[in-house]
């Protein structure tokens, strides 16, 4: 009787985590290999591994934190694994016949572009900060690298990425 | 059968860890751990599962196959000062040894962040490396055991998403 | 936040995955090894003399490998990246 409980329990638990964190999981994951249907598998890969691993969280914090974690995890993991590296490389990222501005729905699709070709730990970083809005510390926390890397990655990223928006003639009216 | 003896013993204490840790004490007071003891036995298993089709696995199973060990404690803190000074001087002391060098290193208050690379030389052939890195709240030291080539080393940069040094 | 920082945030919004995406992750909790022939595969595992433990331990291995590659890897490319920046600045 308390096996059954326990297991009806753990059943809603699991559908309960996927419904309030799949979106967290798959937009990581997506953003970080620009590829809907790799992501959609990882993001998968990532509710299984959750599945499997039910028993061991404490708390709905500890399972957030726990997918997060899985999910960059898998994320670098995948992108290790494909045989090219980024599905853009910076260089060669064509000049907009019409120049975004600030406000400008093209400017997100050439920004997630620009993300998409990061080295890989700076490209993470970027998305847990703006995507996911954690501070430097919680980022390190998750990555497993010390917080002063994390600041640095963030400075880098930034700079490079208002320098190749600015050579595009993208900026701050 | 001494002289076999010797020299079996003699390989044994040259392949393991250079240099003492000394770090255990601050293992219960890390909220994370890393300690990571790879014996030539195991480096040898790991070679074995390396996909040579992965372009990092395959940089990485070239790197290992000149290693006879990688010693690595690393370590987290929720607060500052959970370590001291003393704690990597003494490694630093035992660095002094004639067959050890600093090769490059650096240190910025303002970050409060220091790495140190040391390199150890016999017979004009590098056949060790140390790392030393601390910053506020973390402290990583690692010793790589066995002929590394810099060129290698410097081929860790852009991979692991490490963004690779413009060359000049 | 300045304007690149707004945009990021907006540029990196949270997106939903297909909307079957729960449906296909039940899916695949039902095709994963039932228990009676987990057992059975363990018992062959036992008799067979540890070929399967093996390769665990070799996947360990390189799991190890690769996490002390990269938190090595990470020191070094701190120190050059250092190294670079002051030689750049003067």
């Amino acid at each position: 009787m308390i096996e059954i409980q326990s297991a009806a329990r753990q059943a809603c638990d699991f559908g309960e985590l996927m419904r309030e964190h799949r979106s967290m999981v798959f937009s990581v994951v997506y953003h970080f290999l620009h590829d809907r249907d790799l992501a959609e598998e990882i993001a998968q890969d990532v509710f299984l591994s959750l599945h499997r691993n039910l028993g061991e969280l404490e708390s709905p914090a500890h399972a957030a934190h726990w997918l997060r974690r899985v999910a960059v995890q898998r994320s670098i993991d995948a992108a290790r694994r494909r045989q090219r590296r980024p599905m853009v490389a910076l260089e060669s990222l064509p000049e907009p016949s019409v120049r975004p501005s600030p406000g400008d729905p093209l400017l997100g699709e050439m920004l997630r572009k620009l993300i998409a070709s990061l080295p890989e730990t700076q490209r993470m970083v970027v998305i847990l900060r703006y995507q996911e809005d954690l501070d430097p510390s919680e980022i390190a926390g998750i990555m497993g690298i010390p917080v002063g890397t994390v600041k640095s990655h963030l400075q880098r990223s930034l700079a490079l990425l208002r320098e190749k928006l600015e050579r595009r003639g993208v900026g701050e009216r | 059968m001494k002289p076999a003896f010797l020299a079996c013993a003699l390989a044994g204490v040259l392949f393991a860890q250079q240099f003492k840790f000394n770090l255990d004490h601050l293992a219960p007071k890390a909220s994370e751990k890393v300690d990571l003891s790879l014996t030539a036995n195991l480096l040898q298993l790991a070679a074995n599962f390396l996909d040579t089709n992965d372009a990092d696995e395959a940089k990485v199973k070239k790197l290992v196959a000149g290693l006879q060990g990688i010693y690595i404690k690393s370590f987290e803190f929720k607060k500052e000062g959970q370590y001291t000074k003393a704690d990597l001087d003494q490694i630093r002391n035992q660095l002094k040894a004639p067959e050890w060098q600093r090769m490059m290193g650096f240190e910025s208050s303002e970050d409060r962040e220091s790495v140190e690379i040391w390199v150890r030389n016999e017979n004009n052939k590098m056949t060790g490396l140390a790392i030393l890195a601390s910053e506020a709240t973390s402290l990583t030291v690692a010793n790589i055991v066995g002929s590394i080539e810099l060129s290698d080393l410097s081929e860790l940069g852009g991979h692991f998403g490490i963004p690779k040094l413009k060359k000049k | 936040m300045d304007w690149l920082e707004q945009e990021l945030k907006q540029a990196l919004a949270r997106k939903e995955p297909a909307a079957d995406f729960d449906a296909r992750v039940r899916r695949r909790l039902v095709r994963t090894t039932p228990r009676w022939l987990a057992a059975a595969a363990a018992l062959v595992v036992i008799a067979g003399g540890g070929a399967l433990y093996r390769r665990h331990q070799g996947e360990q291995a390189k799991e190890q490998v690769m996490q002390a590659m990269r938190l090595a890897g990470s020191k070094l490319n701190r120190v050059q990246a250092h190294v670079q920046a002051m030689g750049e600045r003067q």
